[in-house]
């Protein structure tokens, strides 16, 4: 294998260790921390694919990645953590060793269904395909499965990773003006979701589901 | 093409026109629309005369597929017949002003209503038609629900449209997709020349489906439920133009299917036939029973179009064998929507003018109108004697040309379709007889003898608009019924591009001739010949009465001798109808409700009695309710689905993704 698909392999392996993380820890701030590596990786993984393909604008996506992904989104959320500094996911709905079971399954069914799209895409990058899906899936399952409402943000997050993951790998390559909205939309939709959030813990509710009583 | 993109540009520049200040909206909107309606008929007058179509496609305004265009004579025809209908609603809705329908709202819908209904038929493909359709469907929705602040009625009514118009709408979706995914390119020209290729049993289910589709935009019964309540609560103009032109789109569109299609099995037609007979005997029997003027009218073009849906089914039947009674029965059928449509749009506008002066509808509270609304009684008049196809109006030449076709249809013919002629025949002559019934009703209980109620007592007439407009239909179907030449021959142009004339059809300024079937009629003789028997029938009544010098008395029947003096010794709507009620008891399922309270000390004496009759639909009572009920209930369970939690919320999303997933792999 060269150093090219070795290294690109890593990026995207720490991408899902890194949602794997978030199912892990209990600590809020250690779920923003792995939230963060990710988002270097996923930053390293375009500026892989840029150096190999010679594309500057994905280099310059990789650089947008990493200010939004791995600065600029955790740092907002880092600030509503630490307002609250010893916050824990302390009561999820699936236990944490469920989780990581589940997160196997999830990675496993991510490998069967991504299967026609590693055989269109081929090479390297194509293998890497199920990482960014499983990523999705986890991601998915971490907004199902945690009560706290910061969790929920980093499950969305971490959804969002996943399809930029694919969306690196499959078209190996996203034209600047595309990652630039889509990201642009992530950062807007953390800063009202912030907000959310510190309006949420000024009123006393962390777990989303004490809002059921708003139902009709 | 440059046209009919002037008809487009001026309607939406009417619609929009609706933001000018109140003072000036009505007029503004009203002169551009009316210019948009001449544009649009002229167009569709040249292409019906030069027999050319009006095609055109340019890519850009919608993606991907482009705007197309393919103005055919037989879509020149719709336009045009919608153009007329729509220049007297304008005309009308000038002076309906006080009726709140001058509001921004409701003057941009009607705007845009009226041009997606010229611009409809000029459709030249998938997109385009579905989008003009939807514009036209969601307009009118709005200019249905005008008062659905007040009324619960109106409510209701739009409400029921709108579900009804929208499931039609995903059904002719639907079918025109198949269609067009077998084709080179959505254009309908292509999907005609591909479509004999599908298999058979695709054809007859997407046929089946139209029908479905296109048969509840024209009121078809089991499909009719929304017509009564829409065409009752919808402002006047709105009524005239739902009933005068956007039903016809609905056979329009039957008459599209089968030019996509080809003719297809006999089995499509009997289908279709048997929906129209249904359609024609239980819109007249409802029509002959209400007693709501606007409801008996929309029951009455369900009946109408029941008709035409029999003249299209004939003309599919017959065209294995007997290729003029096929074409005629399809040129009878195009005759009969233009004539409906005139004498419809009459009709509603003129009750729109009752409303206006008495805010009534109801013929038990109406009568005595002709004394002091004597324009809006005489286009009401015509409008009726028209509906009831005697000469020399306009329905009865259309009537008899679907006669014609039918009986003349029978030779050459299998079993089958000698079975269904039989019975499309039995069912025309029984629908004639209720709508005559419905209209005698009509016209003698709410025109003639005394008011019912305050405010009939105190109409007045109506603004010189609203008794220009129906009048100027009225007009059109006098002189088409007594010179029908011009419009038969732009008929049969227009049914030419469906299936070629085979009929040897002529009309000439004064009645009809079928060189091929030896048959002919002239409606302007008949009428004056019916006139002069009547004369002579009176002269010989007068010669053979009392002597010169003693006066001769006449009494009204039951009245003891005396002449009426109370408006409650009248025939009622009700009262009217009874016996035609009693003999359909089994059908109509009226509900009858009486309570007799009796006096405390005897049972021989009755204190109070107190009696109610709803003769409300029975279709929607059997057929609909208990659809309904099903899914209020259905609904109430599904609501614990939603029980708030924002986890279960996101897992439902997360299992159906996983699903997903496992389907695809």
């Amino acid at each position: 294998m060269s150093a090219f698909a070795n290294s690109l392999a890593s990026a995207a392996v720490v991408v899902t260790v890194g949602a794997v993380v978030v199912l892990w820890r209990h600590r809020l701030r250690s779920i923003v921390a792995a939230l963060s590596v990710q988002g270097v990786a996923l930053a390293a993984t375009a500026a892989l694919l840029g150096i190999h393909e010679h594309d500057r604008g994905l280099l310059a996506v990789a650089g947008l990645v990493l200010l939004v992904k791995a600065a600029v989104v955790p740092g907002l959320l880092a600030r509503v953590v630490a307002a609250n500094p010893g916050a824990r996911e302390s009561d999820p709905l699936v236990n944490v060793p469920a989780s990581l079971v589940v997160a196997g399954l999830l990675t496993l069914g991510a490998f069967v269904a991504a299967r026609p799209i590693v055989a269109l895409v081929g090479g390297p990058t194509g293998r890497l395909v199920p990482l960014g899906l499983a990523t999705v899936l986890i991601g998915f399952f971490a907004m199902v499965a945690r009560r706290r409402a910061m969790s929920q943000v980093v499950g969305l997050l971490l959804v969002d990773n996943g399809i930029a993951l694919v969306a690196f790998l499959v078209t190996s390559g996203v034209p600047v003006i595309v990652e630039f909205g889509s990201t642009l939309d992530v950062l807007f939709g953390v800063v009202v979701l912030r907000v959310l959030l510190a309006r949420l813990s000024a009123a006393g509710f962390s777990d989303l589901d004490q809002l059921r009583s708003l139902h009709d | 093409m440059i046209v009919l993109a002037l008809v487009a540009g001026l309607g939406v520049l009417a619609t929009l026109t609706a933001l000018v200040p109140r003072a000036v909206r009505v007029k503004l909107v009203a002169g551009l629309l009316g210019l948009v309606e001449i544009v649009g008929g002229a167009t569709a007058i040249r292409v019906l005369a030069t027999n050319h179509a009006i095609v055109g496609h340019t890519s850009s305004l919608v993606p991907f597929t482009g705007v197309r265009i393919d103005l055919t004579p037989l879509g020149a025809l719709f336009t045009l017949t919608t153009a007329v209908v729509a220049i007297a609603a304008t005309i009308h809705w000038v002076g309906y002003r006080r009726h709140a329908m001058s509001s921004v709202s409701l003057s941009s819908a009607f705007a845009l209503f009226v041009t997606s209904l010229l611009l409809v038929p000029a459709a030249g493909d998938i997109v385009t038609f579905l989008v003009l359709w939807e514009v036209m469907a969601l307009s009118s929705l709005v200019l249905v629900a005008h008062d659905h602040a007040k009324r619960d009625e109106t409510r209701q009514a739009a409400w029921w449209y709108g579900a009804m118009t929208q499931g039609g709408a995903a059904l002719i979706t639907l079918g025109l997709v198949v269609l067009g995914g077998h084709a080179a390119n959505p254009s309908f020209s292509a999907i005609a020349a591909s479509a004999s290729h599908l298999p058979a049993a695709t054809r007859g289910a997407v046929f089946l489906v139209l029908l479905v589709g296109f048969g509840s935009k024209a009121g078809l019964v089991p499909a009719h439920v929304w017509l009564p309540r829409a065409h009752a609560e919808a402002p006047a103009p709105a009524s005239a133009l739902l009933s005068g032109a956007m039903v016809n789109l609905g056979i329009y569109g039957i008459v599209l299917a089968r030019t996509l299609l080809g003719v297809g099995a006999t089995w499509w037609w009997l289908v279709a036939g048997f929906f129209g007979v249904i359609s024609a005997l239980y819109g007249s029997l409802y029509a002959a029973t209400s007693t709501d003027l606007k409801r008996l009218l929309a029951y009455s073009t369900s009946d109408n179009m029941g008709l035409v849906v029999i003249g299209l089914s004939a003309s599919g039947l017959f065209a294995a064998h007997n290729a003029a009674a096929s074409s005629l029965a399809l040129i009878a059928t195009l005759v009969l929507v233009t004539a409906h449509a005139l004498y419809k749009s009459t009709l509603f506008l003129g009750a729109g003018s009752v409303q206006y002066a008495t805010d009534e509808r109801d013929l038990d509270r109406l009568g005595g109108l002709a004394r002091t609304m004597p324009v809006t009684t005489a286009v009401i008049v015509v409008g009726a004697l028209a509906v009831a196809a005697l000469p020399p109006l306009n329905g009865f030449g259309a009537e008899w040309l679907v006669v014609q076709s039918l009986v003349h249809g029978l030779s050459g013919a299998d079993p089958v379709t000698t079975v269904a002629t039989a019975v499309f025949v039995a069912a025309l002559a029984l629908t004639g007889g209720l709508t005559i019934v419905a209209f005698v009703k009509a016209v003698g209980v709410g025109f003639l003898g005394r008011a019912r109620s305050e405010s009939a007592e105190h109409a007045r007439e109506v603004p010189v608009s609203m008794r220009i407009a129906p009048a100027i239909t009225a007009a059109a179907c006098v002189a088409l019924g007594v010179a029908p030449g011009l419009a038969i021959t732009a008929i049969s142009r227009a049914s030419d591009a469906v299936a070629p004339n085979r009929s040897g059809l002529t009309a000439t300024l004064s009645g009809f001739h079928l060189q091929a079937l030896r048959s002919a009629v002239d409606p302007l003789a008949l009428a004056l010949g019916a006139v002069a028997a009547a004369l002579v029938v009176a002269g010989l009544r007068r010669a053979g009465g009392p002597r010169t010098g003693a006066k001769l008395r006449v009494f009204e029947p039951w009245g003891s001798g005396r002449a009426v003096t109370s408006a409650r010794m009248q025939y009622t709507a009700t009262s009217f109808a009874e016996p035609l009620q009693r003999v359909f008891d089994d059908v109509l399922a009226p509900q009858h409700d009486l309570d007799v309270s009796h006096v405390l000390e005897s049972r021989y004496y009755v204190e109070r009695v107190a009696y109610a009759s709803a003769n409300d639909d029975i279709v929607e009572r059997r057929l609909y309710r208990p659809v309904l009920a099903l899914a209020a209930v259905l609904g109430v369970r599904a609501r614990g689905l939603a029980n708030g939690s924002v986890h279960r919320y996101l897992a439902y999303g997360f299992v159906v993704l996983v699903i997903a997933l496992v389907v695809v792999s």
